[in-house]
């Protein structure tokens, strides 16, 4: 099998699990209790292992949370007064966590995106005023893997409004591109198992002065930020996860970019159009195979034992991708819509068959419905 | 004291010679229904009674019957001696403690020593003096205490009734083939044709790759969810995927439907005869889309010989989704899955379509080719 939909989720790290299972099932105590000292330093290494790779440790901060959706749900409903500006481009945790706000009072503004699924940066910041709470701009965008340059636009957001926090959704970058926080940003979201963790295992990153309100309330763990007992297993499997990932991170975006390349140019052109930027995360490669269905694709794919996406696999079950849609495209380009990405186990090899078999089931699909 | 529940069955009194041949039937479905769970099955006059079971199944029980066909009523009771002390100390069992009550005595004991009358008049007595919050009514009582005294030297007490299933018992009415699809209706037409003793058989087209396996899995749920009415237990399913696309590339696309239901009323018939079902049941309801209107109905029709039940035809949407919900079908029926890929879809499928019309364009098909190997996907589920 070529499993070649690793924005969905990647193949947790056997090591990383072994690891991290044995020291949890090993030390189980509750690393809040008095006596829960060894689980609880564990917990900080773990903490500041992953915060370091991306961030510095005087200026930021970083909660646990149970995935990049908690976190970006965690961040906008932090910040929602007055008027918050999202860029049309979001994952559906932003975007509907913007609507929870909306709902509340919040004028929700929508900064348009471009054909590749980039943020119009103009426009967005034509809609920050200085009654805008919040600036959320994903990092690199899910679906067609376009890269906002994040630190640049942060920067210019808290000129024209210093008050303004400005949050990114950082779970398609972190582990995959260099990234390092500035100042300019006050929030970040990341997430365990696009990177060989486990399921169910994020962190929002915070500007230390930065006012975070939680989303849960109980115990008082994680700096009375998010309260719940630790998840001491996905914890340590995901600083695991991501040490190994950082070590050959330029190498593997180098190497991935060339084999991204390579399965575009053995696509037929008969069939298929693309979408991502060339500049764009070396980890996704988004088509669209025109005038055909992507989810039928995609089933005649799996047959021959290649596993792709369709636009997001958490929107997959409407019929076109809101995302997709915003990027402007027509409704023959939008049915016919693949995700192919990456993680560093992928080989050029299985991106040259992966083109050969996309080639194959389009002209199949082609040929069936005329 | 022993906890029974008392059966009574709908129309099978009103079969002549034949009544033997019914009881046997429901006997054998009420046995299949409690398979399982721990229970002795006794038939009495006029009616069955459930004993031996263990009291933390009851509920379990009770949901089951309630969902055999041919089940008019039956009552959660207390199997005691016939004395007068026994039978009073189950009837404080099972009497509510407030409000109007009466008590109804039935002899089958002609023997027994007091009158039907002498006997509720005691034991209601009885009850008045113990329970203060209670008051006889015995024209228009909120409960009835009902008293069963039996040949046996036992009487039965109970005090609730609750409603069967009704309808008759399934197998008494013969085997039919419904054409299940993942929708609202199908699986009301199947619960209702089985109500009426018809024993159900399933049949569902699928187009893969144009539709995936949660349409599959979705109807297979279904299918799950009718066998609980005694519907089939498995299911049989056949891919008419080749069949659209030829249809979409050779026929007017306004008849893609029309066509479509053609066929597939031509293979159901098949499958039907393999399995002797002696007749098609489907879901169609008068005009509810555009292939089911009288002339839509008259072009599937043309194709078969076997008489096609539509036990909904004269049924609103909203009746439907109300009986559907009853059945518990309807959670699982909207379950966003398609059964048919729009890729097929016409944007305005003919409402009266012409025979001739659709005679015509079916001439481009090859009809047979197309049916055999439709036939030859046919796979067979256990559920």
């Amino acid at each position: 099998m070529i499993y070649l939909d690793n924005a969905a989720t990647t193949a947790p790290d056997r090591e990383a699990f072994l690891k991290a299972a044995q020291f949890s099932q090993e030390h189980y105590l509750n690393p809040s209790a008095q006596y829960g000292g060894e689980v609880s330093a564990a917990l900080k290494e773990a903490r500041g292992s992953i915060l370091e790779k991306i961030a510095d440790p005087a200026q930021f901060e970083l909660v646990f949370t149970s995935g990049g959706t908690e976190a970006d749900n965690q961040a906008l409903l932090s910040c929602g007064r007055r008027n918050a500006v999202i860029s049309a481009g979001e994952h559906a945790a932003v975007y509907e966590a913007g609507l929870q706000l909306k709902s509340a009072g919040v004028e929700l503004r929508l900064a348009p995106i471009e054909k590749d699924g980039g943020v119009n940066e103009e426009k967005l910041l034509a809609l920050v005023d200085d009654k805008t709470s919040l600036v959320s701009v994903v990092h690199v965008n899910n679906e067609t893997g376009a890269v906002n340059d994040i630190f640049g636009l942060a920067r210019r957001v808290k000129e024209k409004n210093p008050r303004c926090a400005f949050h990114s959704d950082g779970v398609q970058a972190f582990g995959k591109l260099p990234v390092r926080l500035t100042k300019d940003v006050d929030l970040y979201s990341v997430s365990a198992h696009k990177i060989g963790g486990l399921k169910g295992t994020g962190a929002l990153i915070k500007r230390k002065s930065f006012a975070l309100q939680p989303l849960l309330r109980g115990g008082g763990q994680e700096g009375n930020l998010r309260s719940g007992t630790e998840n001491v297993l996905g914890i340590l499997d995901f600083a695991y996860a991501a040490e190994k990932k950082f070590k050959t991170l330029e190498a593997d975006a180098a190497r991935l970019r060339v084999c991204r390349e390579r399965l575009w140019q053995s696509l037929d052109e008969k069939f298929y159009v693309r979408f991502s930027p060339e500049s764009g995360s070396p980890y996704i490669l988004a088509v669209s195979a025109r005038g055909l269905r992507g989810e039928i694709l995609q089933r005649l794919a799996a047959e021959r034992g290649l596993i792709v996406g369709t636009g997001s696999a958490c929107s997959s079950k409407k019929p076109f991708s809101r995302v997709l849609e915003a990027c402007g495209h027509q409704k023959e380009i939008l049915n016919g819509v693949l995700r192919l990405s990456f993680s560093p186990e992928t080989t050029e090899e299985e991106t040259v068959l992966a083109a050969q078999t996309l080639n194959a089931v389009a002209a199949e699909l082609g040929a069936r419905i005329g | 004291m022993e906890k029974v529940i008392i059966i009574r069955y709908a129309e099978i009194h009103l079969k002549g010679k034949n009544r033997g041949y019914f009881e046997r039937v429901f006997c054998v479905n009420l046995e299949r229904a409690m398979k399982g769970l721990k229970h002795e099955l006794h038939r009495t006059s006029g009616r069955y009674l459930v004993a031996g079971f263990d009291d933390a199944q009851t509920e379990e029980i009770c949901g089951r019957i309630s969902r055999v066909f041919g089940v008019h009523s039956y009552s959660v009771g207390l199997c005691v001696p016939y004395d007068l002390d026994s039978i009073y100390r189950a009837a404080q069992e099972v009497c509510p403690k407030e409000g109007s009550f009466k008590v109804a005595t039935h002899r089958a004991d002609k023997k027994y020593p007091m009158t039907s009358m002498e006997l509720s008049a005691h034991i209601g007595g009885r009850l008045l003096d113990d329970f203060p919050a209670l008051r006889v009514d015995v024209h228009d009582p909120e409960h009835t205490v009902c008293v069963d005294i039996r040949e046996n030297g036992t009487a039965l007490v109970f005090a609730k009734f609750e409603k069967g299933a009704g309808g008759m018992p399934v197998g008494t009415s013969g085997k039919g083939l419904l054409l299940i699809s993942g929708g609202i209706d199908s699986p009301v037409a199947g619960y209702m044709m089985a109500k009426r003793g018809m024993n159900v058989e399933l049949l569902h087209f699928h187009s893969y790759p144009y539709t995936n396996d949660g349409a599959k899995e979705k109807v297979k749920e279904l299918a799950r969810l009718l066998s609980r009415y005694s519907v089939s237990g498995k299911l049989t399913t056949l891919n008419v995927a080749h069949i659209q696309e030829e249809i979409h590339a050779k026929c007017a696309a306004e008849l893609n439907v029309t066509l479509l239901r053609r066929f597939m009323f031509r293979l159901a018939e098949k499958v039907a005869r393999e399995m002797n079902a002696k007749c098609l049941i489907t879901g169609e309801s008068l005009g509810q889309v555009a292939s089911q209107t009288i002339e839509g109905i008259t072009s599937s029709n043309a194709v078969v010989s076997l008489p096609v039940l539509r036990p909904l035809i004269g049924f609103d949407k909203d009746e439907i989704v109300l009986v559907a919900k009853k059945i518990g079908t309807f959670e699982t029926s909207v379950l966003p899955y398609e059964d048919c890929c729009t890729v097929f879809l016409p944007d305005f499928p003919a409402i009266k379509p012409k025979l001739s019309f659709i005679e015509e364009e079916e001439k481009k098909l090859d009809v047979e080719a197309l049916m055999r190997e439709a036939l030859a996907s046919k796979e067979v589920f256990a559920l």
